[in-house]
C-alpha cells in the first residue's frame, strides 16, 4: 500500500473514535455471557476482568496484517469465547486475587503458560514443573494442557501490583514468536489509579497506555502455517511492533474495524501537566486542570533490548519488572530517561507528562493582547514540507493556514510527538520505510478538543 | 526519498520504482538529463533560486541566528579492508583521497558574520562533517540555529527536506523539535531557525528526523550539550524560580549538583570529552551514492565511529576550523583526508585531572564502552543528574558503560598517577563488543577505540595546560 493511501486511512482516525464510543454506548449491555467483560477506550489500555479473576484462556491461529499488505499467520490467547487476536488478551486483575487461568488448548501439539514475576503458580491443583520426556529432557517449562483440546487450570496469587508478561512456556522459542504472550496487570488493592501502593505512582485513570514489543520473522510463520521447519539460527525478524500493529496501524484507535484481529491502539492522547484546579481567582474551575501523568507500561517479548525514545519530555521509570524503584528505607530510585530501554521478556513502567513550560501564545491584535510569541519568525508556506499533524502553527491550540493540498489531519491545533524506537531500522517494515515501531503521543490543548 | 510529498517532482527513484527506460523516453527524460547527466547544472539552478529569499518577508525580517547549520551531503574517509575486495568500500565513486559517501550538516557559525556569507555557506554544498558538529549552550540562555538546506550534490534526484531534531530537549513544542510528521521540513535552499530556551543542563544529541533510516544512518548525527547554571555562578531560586547566585563557586560542572567541587558528590572536572558513537554500513553508504536502497531490516554495519572517526584515526589531532575565504573545514597538519573529521577523540590529562566523558550512543545497537584500568563514575544519564527527588544519591562507579542507542551516559574518572617511563601513560578507551573493534573485517584494531594519556607532572606543574574546549577542538565557539 503506499504512504498516500495509508494516510489517507489515518484520516479516518478520529470519526472512527467517535462511532466506536457510540458503538460501545450502545451495545454496553450485549457483551458476550462471559465471565471476563471488555470495555473498550477509543485508545489506552482496556483488559478484560473478572469479579472473580478467572479467565478462559482459547489459543486460536489467525492473520495479522502489516503495513507492508503483508498477511502474517499467528498463534495467540484469546479470553472466553473472544476471536483470535495478537497480541493476546490484556488482563486485568487486583493485588491480592486468587487468579484462575483455564488454558484450552486446540493446537496440535502441548502448549503452557508461564508467569514470570508470578510465584507459587499451582496447575490442576499441584505446584507447577518443568516437563521431561521419558528420556529425561525437557519438554515445557511448566506443565501443559495437551495438544488437541488439553486442558490445564493455573492458579497463583497476584501479591504484587505491576506490569507482567504472560507468555508459552513450551517449545519457546517457537510458540512465542507465534504470538502466544500477553499482558497481564495487577493494580494497588483500593487504588486502580496508582501504579503501586505509592501515591507518588498516580496517574490519570483515562491515560494508561500498553506498550507491548515485538518483532517477527516471516519465515518462522510461514514455516510454521505449512507445517515446515524452521532454523531458529537464521532468525531474521522484518516487523516491528507495538501492542502487535505497525505504524501507522499503531495509531489507530482499539478494535478498529480494518485491523479485525489487532485490537490494541498505541496512541496516546493527554493534556498539558496543570496542577491548579481553580484560575488564578481561586474560584472558577479550571478547564486545563490535569494534574496526573499518563502511566506507561512497556513490556519487551521481543529477543533484543528495546530502546523506545518518547520525543517531548523524559519519562520518569517507577519500576522495572514490577518492582517499584523504591529503597529499603524508602529511598527515591526513580529516575527520568529520554530513552526506555525494556531487555527482552522485562517489563517497565513509567509515568509521562508535558509541561507547556513556556507558555508560548500568539498575540491578539485585536484585543491589544502582546502575546508570548516565539522569537523566531516562521518562513511563508511556500518555504517549507508540512508533516499530516501540524496544525499550520507553533502554538498549541491554533489551527492555522495550510498550502492547498497538505493532508491536514491536525482537529484543533493540538500537538503531536513521535514516539519510536532509536534502533532506527527497526522503524521500518520489510521492503518499506516508516513501517515499523512509531506510535505517536497526542496533547490536546488545555480546553480540550472539540469534536 | 521524501517522506511525505504530494507535489513533487518526478524523481530518479520514482523512475526507478515506475521501472524504467520506456517510460523515461516517453515522460521522463527531460527531467533525466538535467538530473542523471548534468548534476553540476542543477547546483547552479538551485543558486539561482537564492534571491527567493527575499521575497519573503518573514524571513527579510529575521533576526541574525546565534548559530548558522547547513545540511548537505559529502565525503568522508575511513581505512580500508585492504586484505578483502569489497564492492562497497572504498565508493568507485569517491575522488581521492576521501572514499565514503555521507549526509551531513556544517556549522558555519565561524563565518557567519562574514560579508560574503550566503556565498560561502553556499560553496558548502558536498562538505558536510562527520560526525555532524559539536555544539552547546548555556542553561536558560536563548539560543536561535537557523538551518538552511544546500541539498545533495550527489543525489539531485532526491528533493528531501531536513530537519533538526534536538533529541532529549525537555517540554519542546512540535515547531523546534524537527520531526517533521508534526511540524515542518526545510526544503532545499530554504532555511528555518530553530529557537531553544535551554532549561536542563545534560548531555544530548541532535540528528535530522527526515527519511530518519536514511539521513541518520547516512551521518546526520551529532552530538550536543547544556552546562549548567552552576557554571556561571548561578541557581534556580527554588520558590521563586528565578535566577540568583550559587553559593556553589563558577566553574566546570556536568550538573547543578549544589555541592562545591571537593565534595565526593560534585560533578566538577577538568577536562571535557564527547564520545559519540556511531556505525556505518558502508553498502548503505554505497547505495545512496549509486542512487539504490538498501533494505533496513539487513541492516549490518561493518565501521565502527568515535567522533566521526574509527581507530586508529580516533587518536590524531583534531581538524584546524574553518578557512575564512572559502569557509571550507581546514584538515589537521599532514591528514588531508580527515578534512570533514574534525573531531578528535584522544582524551589527555595531567594525572589528578577529573575527565568527564559525555557518551552519546547514536547507532541503531547497544554498545559497551569500557576503560581498561581506570574506574569512572557514572553521574548522569540522558541529561540528568543521577539524584532521587529525595536526593538519594543514585550515582554509581564501573568501568563498563553499557549504552543503548538515543542514550547519553556522562562519567567522570581522575587521571591516574604518572607511572612512566613513556612521555605519557596510555590506557585504552574501547567497545567491548569486540566485533566493533575493527575496520569492515581487517585484522588489528579499528573501530570504536580511543586513549587516554595521562602526562607525568600533576598540579600545580600541570604537563598540560587548561582546557579550553571540549576534545580540545579549536574552533568551539559558543
Amino acid at each position: 500500500m503506499n504512504r498516500l493511501k495509508k494516510l489517507q486511512r489515518i484520516s479516518t482516525v478520529m470519526n472512527v473514535c467517535l462511532l466506536l464510543v457510540l458503538v460501545v454506548v450502545a451495545l454496553g449491555g450485549d457483551a458476550e455471557p462471559v465471565v471476563a467483560t471488555h470495555f473498550v477506550p477509543p485508545t489506552g489500555l482496556y483488559c478484560a476482568t473478572s469479579p472473580s479473576a478467572s479467565f478462559t484462556l482459547t489459543t486460536k491461529t489467525g492473520y495479522v496484517t502489516l503495513p507492508d499488505g503483508n498477511q502474517v499467520f499467528m498463534w495467540g490467547f484469546s479470553e472466553g469465547e473472544r476471536p483470535f487476536q495478537h497480541p493476546s488478551q490484556t488482563l486485568c486483575v487486583t493485588e491480592g486475587d486468587t487468579v484462575t487461568i483455564v488454558l484450552h488448548n486446540t493446537l496440535d501439539q502441548d502448549v503452557s503458560i508461564i508467569f514470570p514475576g508470578m510465584d507459587d503458580v499451582v496447575a490442576n491443583g499441584a505446584p507447577t514443573q518443568p516437563q521431561f520426556d521419558a528420556t529425561g529432557a525437557m519438554t515445557s517449562l511448566t506443565n501443559v494442557a495437551p495438544a488437541n483440546g488439553g486442558l490445564v487450570t493455573y492458579t497463583f496469587t497476584a501479591s504484587q501490583p505491576g506490569t507482567y508478561l504472560y507468555e508459552s512456556g513450551t517449545e519457546t522459542t517457537k510458540q512465542i514468536n507465534m504470538g502466544l504472550y500477553g499482558a497481564l496487570v495487577v493494580r494497588p488493592l483500593g487504588h486502580p489509579d496508582w501504579a503501586y501502593n505509592d501515591p507518588a505512582t498516580q496517574f490519570n485513570p483515562g491515560n494508561e497506555y500498553l506498550m507491548l514489543i515485538s518483532d517477527i520473522d516471516p519465515n518462522l510463520h510461514t514455516a510454521v502455517e505449512h507445517g515446515q521447519t524452521y532454523d531458529m539460527n537464521t532468525f531474521t525478524p522484518r516487523y516491528f511492533l507495538y501492542n502487535g500493529r505497525a505504524f501507522p496501524d499503531t495509531i489507530y484507535p482499539n478494535e478498529v474495524p480494518f485491523l479485525p484481529n489487532q485490537p490494541y491502539s498505541s496512541l496516546a492522547i493527554i493534556k498539558p501537566h496543570d496542577p491548579n484546579q481553580f484560575l488564578a481567582d481561586g474560584i472558577t474551575t479550571n478547564p486545563g486542570y490535569y494534574p496526573y501523568p499518563a502511566l506507561m507500561r512497556y513490556l519487551n517479548v521481543m529477543a533484543v533490548d528495546t530502546a523506545h525514545h518518547p520525543h517531548g519530555n523524559h519519562a520518569r521509570i517507577i519500576a522495572q519488572d514490577a518492582a517499584p524503584l523504591t529503597g529499603p528505607a524508602g529511598q527515591d530510585l526513580t529516575f527520568e530517561k529520554f530513552l526506555i530501554a525494556v531487555g527482552p521478556g522485562q517489563t517497565v513502567d513509567a509515568l509521562w507528562d508535558w509541561n507547556d513550560v513556556d507558555h508560548w501564545r500568539p498575540a491578539n491584535p485585536a484585543t491589544g493582547d502582546p502575546g508570548n510569541p516565539i522569537p523566531v519568525t516562521i518562513p511563508q508556506l511556500q518555504n517549507m514540507t508540512f508533516g499530516p499533524f501540524y496544525s499550520g502553527s507553533a502554538y498549541l491550540g491554533n489551527l492555522s493556514t495550510l498550502p492547498v493540498g497538505t493532508q491536514a489531519l491536525n482537529q484543533c491545533g493540538e500537538y503531536y510527538h513521535i514516539a519510536h524506537s532509536h534502533s532506527i531500522h527497526l522503524i521500518n517494515a520489510w521492503g518499506m520505510v516508516m513501517g515499523g515501531q512509531i506510535t505517536f503521543t497526542r496533547i490536546d490543548p488545555p480546553e480540550g478538543c472539540p469534536q | 526519498m521524501t517522506k511525505i510529498n504530494f507535489s513533487r517532482n518526478l524523481n530518479r527513484r520514482d523512475f526507478l520504482k515506475l521501472g524504467g527506460g520506456l517510460l523515461g523516453a516517453a515522460s521522463g527524460s527531460i527531467l533525466l538529463s538535467k538530473a542523471l547527466l548534468k548534476p553540476e547544472e542543477v547546483v547552479k539552478a538551485e543558486r539561482v533560486g537564492l534571491p527567493m529569499r527575499g521575497s519573503d518577508p518573514a524571513r527579510a525580517a529575521q533576526l541574525p541566528a546565534d548559530r548558522h547549520f547547513v545540511a548537505t551531503d559529502g565525503w568522508c574517509y575511513l581505512p580500508p579492508n585492504t586484505a578483502v575486495a569489497s564492492p562497497y568500500h572504498p565508493d568507485d565513486m569517491a575522488p581521492p583521497p576521501f572514499n565514503t559517501y555521507m549526509f551531513g550538516f556544517r556549522d558555519l557559525t565561524p563565518i557567519a558574520s562574514l560579508a560574503n556569507f550566503l556565498e560561502l555557506q553556499n560553496a558548502q554544498k558536498m562538505k558536510c562533517q562527520t560526525c555532524a558538529p559539536m555544539w552547546w549552550l548555556d542553561e536558560e540562555v536563548d539560543v536561535t540555529l537557523r538551518l538552511t538546506n544546500l541539498g545533495l550534490q550527489l543525489r539531485p534526484d532526491l528533493v528531501d527536506s531536513h530537519t533538526l531534531h534536538f533529541h532529549g530537549f525537555r517540554n519542546a513544542i512540535p515547531i523546534f523539535d524537527g520531526e517533521p510528521h508534526s511540524s515542518v521540513g526545510v526544503p532545499i535552499i530554504r532555511d528555518l531557525t530553530y529557537f531553544y530556551r535551554p532549561h536542563n543542563a545534560g548531555t544530548y544529541m541532535y540528528h535530522c528526523h527526515f527519511e530518519e533510516t536514511e539521513h541518520m544512518h547516512m551521518g546526520m548525527t551529532g552530538p550536543v550539550f547544556i552546562r549548567p547554571l552552576q557554571n556561571r555562578g548561578l541557581m534556580r531560586d527554588p520558590v521563586t524560580g528565578l535566577l540568583v547566585a550559587s553559593p556553589i563557586p563558577a566553574g566546570k560542572y556536568a550538573y547543578n549538583d549544589g555541592v562545591v567541587a571537593t565534595d565526593p558528590m560534585s560533578t566538577a572536572y577538568d577536562r571535557e570529552y564527547v564520545m559519540t558513537l556511531t556505525e556505518l554500513w558502508s553498502f548503505a553508504h554505497w547505495c545512496d551514492s549509486h542512487i539504490q536502497l538498501p533494505e533496513w531490516t539487513d541492516f549490518k554495519p561493518d565501521f565502527w565511529l568515535l567522533n566521526g572517526r574509527s581507530y586508529p584515526q580516533t587518536v590524531l589531532e583534531p581538524g584546524q576550523g574553518t578557512n575564512t575565504v572559502t569557509g571550507e573545514l581546514i584538515a589537521p597538519v599532514g591528514h588531508p583526508e580527515l578534512q570533514y573529521q574534525p573531531i578528535s577523540s584522544l582524551v589527555t590529562a595531567n594525572p589528578g585531572d577529573r575527565v568527564l566523558l559525555r557518551f552519546i550512543n547514536l547507532t541503531f545497537l547497544d554498545q559497551t564502552m569500557t576503560i581498561a584500568g581506570i574506574p569512572m563514575r557514572v553521574v548522569g544519564k540522558d541529561a540528568v543528574l543521577l539524584r532521587g527527588r529525595d536526593g538519594t544519591d543514585q550515582t554509581y562507579w564501573t568501568n563498563t558503560i553499557a549504552i543503548d542507542p538515543g542514550e547519553t551516559v556522562d562519567a567522570i574518572f581522575t587521571a591516574p598517577p604518572y607511572q612512566g617511563p613513556g612521555p605519557y601513560d596510555t590506557y585504552l578507551l574501547y567497545n567491548r563488543n569486540l566485533t566493533r573493534l575493527n575496520n569492515n573485517g581487517a585484522a588489528g584494531m579499528g573501530g570504536h577505540a580511543t586513549e587516554i594519556r595521562v602526562y607525568p607532572a600533576s598540579a600545580p606543574a600541570n604537563t598540560l595546560a587548561p582546557q579550553v574546549d571540549a576534545n580540545d577542538w579549536p574552533e568551539f565557539l559558543a
